[in-house]
């Protein structure tokens, strides 16, 4: 295998439902390698907090994973260790909490309400850590001040309706951060702060990532938010990885139509009369997945007779740049002969 | 600590002043009643044979202090309850109200009370485990015992009893006290025979009380399971017990101890038809007769001021406790 620090191969999830089995995710591979930010982007329901989920074993009883799914953690100098075959929560430590940590898009909601800050914290540490009670709790202190929280040893007592909601993420980067995980996951950390905000939480996060040297999986639907921050960034669209590659390539030559839609939907700072477009249509129900390409329902340039009928494999197009369309396959051009 | 004193203080002031406000309508409510006491025990004494006249009204509405203004006479009626705990005289029967109800309030009360303690001692713990357990025999018979609680009305489960006692122990389950005991004054041996009668209205009281119970809580407890903090600290590493106690369990407490003052209402009301199946003379039936039959409304304001008292009583625990479990209620800017 690669030197990935977590390679995602072939990962297909589905809900066991009242409804049925709906499937959520399909077939989705990525690496992450040490160090690196990837970002995840996609619109809503597209499967991004699911994906991420899966990868510390989080999402609901009702999930199964196919079987040729594989998410395997490599960090260097440990065995790797395949996440799906995990059985026992108690073996899940190490993917919670220990190598990967996850940031909630809620900073309000992801504490417990009648449990202080520093309680919360520093129970973390003693499952992850050798620490005691006390050094668990100079070392969280230690993260709230890093993260900047003023008067950190006040606040480690309090509680997180006690924090404004900037301060808030603040702590959660901080708890996250303070088991010194490979990976964190962080599911639209900025989506509830208010923009001034948002640009100092992301910043903190890139900074303390960088200093730590750890990867990070960012989630967000704001591909302009992904343009700061990512290395290299995937594209989802309905449990589908549809482009991905570098920042550079995916944002300034976007080759999947779905791509192309998200950029021309986000306004332009130097064209602001330029015309915004919406991607047309509705994101169909999980329910009745699109056949072949997953996006043909809503795509312009849908091929007719191919398209609806077949799965687009992954085409390179540059150095780690792959898109799965139609309009880059062997198929389409010759039924374009 | 010094915070939850302070919570504390300002919570009964409140009480103290909602228990006044109800007095205020009890005591309106006992002036709507048609006619005066005056009049009442007047018309009653005409029926037993005694001739009256407009004079003697207005001389027994003088006597009675009924000539003062409704304000005057809602505070001494007040003042006299809170400050010395007396009721003054039933309008028709003419004895003191407290020797009236005698003990029959507290035994009442402690029933309800020892029901409902009984209920939510069984279902928190059995609540909160099926809720958390993945085993579907456990879940499904829960589900099944807690609808045949809840299905079942009862003065059916009363009656049942009853008539499964009479006929295969020869033995009626009727009554809070033997003969020898009913009269007597109170002594152990007075208790332990009331302890032997009253399992009986506490079992079928608590009966259904359980079946909500349990049906709350595993709803409380579902909630709290679904919320985000909960796979947040799951994504932290915690598992099993320690998890499930330490959050969903110990956040869906709140709730629980808030359902407590609704539940309460709900076996009071529940307790006068067990009490009448079981002749509990007692207890309860006897809220129901004063308040139907004799038309007494200085003995049905009694009651229902004993009973919303007993209800402002125990919300102002169930505060007190949520202030302990939950720091935003201990917080909060009405606490202080
Ligand atoms: N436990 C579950 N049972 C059934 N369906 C689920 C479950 N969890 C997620 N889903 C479904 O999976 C799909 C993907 O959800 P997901 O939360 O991953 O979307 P997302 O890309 O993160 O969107 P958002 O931007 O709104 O967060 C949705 O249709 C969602 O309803
Ligand atoms: S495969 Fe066809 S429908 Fe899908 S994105 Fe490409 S052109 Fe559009
Ligand atoms: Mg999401």
């Amino acid at each position: 295998m690669s030197d990935a620090l977590i390679s995602v191969r072939d990962l297909t999830i589905r809900f066991r439902t009242d409804e049925g089995l709906i499937t959520a995710v399909e077939k989705v591979s990525f690496d992450i390698a040490p160090g690196e930010i990837l970002g995840l982007v996609g619109e809503s329901g597209s499967g991004k907090s699911v994906t991420a989920k899966s990868l510390m074993r989080l999402n609901g009883e009702n999930t199964v994973y196919d079987p040729e799914s594989r998410i395997t953690l490599n960090v260097p100098g440990e065995t790797p260790l395949e996440v799906l075959s995990l059985r026992r929560e108690r073996d899940m430590i190490a993917i919670r909490g220990g190598a990967i940590s996850m940031i909630f898009q809620e900073p309000m909601a992801s504490f417990a309400p009648a449990i202080t800050v520093g309680r919360q914290m520093v129970e973390q540490l003693l499952i992850h850590t050798s620490l005691t009670e006390a050094e668990a709790r100079e070392l969280s202190i230690e993260m709230l001040a890093r993260v900047g929280i003023p008067e950190p040893a006040r606040r480690f007592d309090q509680y997180a309706f006690e924090f404004s909601g900037g301060m808030r993420q603040r702590a959660m980067i901080a708890m996250a951060l303070s088991t010194r995980p490979r990976l964190l996951i962080a599911d639209e950390p900025t989506t509830a702060l208010d923009v001034t905000i948002q640009a100092q939480v992301i910043d903190l996060m890139k900074d303390l990532v960088a200093e730590f040297g750890m990867a990070i999986l960012f989630i967000t639907h704001d591909l302009g938010v992904i343009a700061q921050t990512a290395d290299r960034v995937a594209v989802m669209y309905l449990g589908r990885i549809v482009e991905t590659g570098s920042v550079r390539q995916v944002i300034r030559a976007p080759a999947h139509p779905y791509t192309r839609g998200l950029l021309d939907a986000l306004p332009k700072l130097d064209d602001l009369d330029a015309e915004l477009t919406p991607i047309p249509g509705d994101i169909p129900s999980p329910l009745n997945r699109p056949s072949g390409c997953v996006f043909h329902t809503r795509c312009p340039q849908m091929i007719a007779g191919v398209c609806e009928g077949r799965v687009p494999g992954y085409t390179r197009l540059g150095d780690g740049h792959d898109v799965a369309c139609h309009l880059y396959t062997e198929q389409a051009m010759e039924a374009a002969r | 600590m010094l915070q939850f004193a302070q919570f504390a203080v300002v919570r009964f002031a409140m009480a103290l002043f909602t228990l006044l406000m109800v007095s205020l309508i009890v005591f309106t409510l006992m002036e709507l009643v048609p006619g005066t006491c005056a009049e009442r025990y007047l018309a009653f004494k005409n029926t037993q044979g005694s001739g009256i006249s407009v004079e003697d009204i207005e001389a027994e509405k003088r006597r009675l202090g009924l000539d003062r203004p409704f304000l005057v006479r809602w505070a001494s009626w007040v003042g006299n309850v809170f400050l010395r705990g007396e009721f003054g005289d039933s309008c028709i029967l003419r004895v003191n109200i407290n020797d009236l109800l005698g003990d029959k309030f507290l035994i009442s009360l402690g029933i309800c009370l020892t029901a409902l303690a009984l209920a939510y001692a069984i279902a928190v713990p059995v609540g909160i485990i099926s809720a958390s357990s993945r085993n579907p025999w456990l879940n499904e018979s829960l589900r099944f015992v807690s609808y045949f609680g809840l299905a079942m009305p009862n003065f059916l489960l009363a009656l049942m009893i009853m008539l499964a006692s009479t006929v295969w122990f020869g033995e009626s389950l009727t009554g809070l006290f033997s003969n020898e005991y009913r009269d007597a004054p109170w002594s152990v041996d007075k208790f332990l025979n009331f302890l032997a009668h009253a399992w009986l209205p506490v079992f079928i009281l608590g009966w259904s009380a359980t079946a909500f119970a349990l049906q709350t809580v595993r709803a409380l407890m579902l909630d709290e399971q679904s919320k985000l903090y909960v796979t947040a600290a799951r994504a932290r590493g915690l598992y099993g017990r320690r998890l499930l106690w330490r959050y969903p369990a110990r956040h869906a407490l709140g709730p629980i101890v808030n359902s407590l003052g609704f539940d309460l209402n709900r076996v009071f009301n529940e307790l006068p038809i067990v009490a009448s199946i079981l002749t509990l003379t007692e207890a309860g039936s006897l809220l129901l007769e004063s308040l139907a039959r004799s038309n007494d409304q200085q003995l049905a304001g009694a009651i229902i001021f004993l009973l919303t008292a007993s209800i402002v009583a125990v919300n102002f625990f169930t505060d007190l406790a949520l202030a302990l479990l939950d720091p935003r209620v201990r917080k909060s800017v009405i606490g202080g």
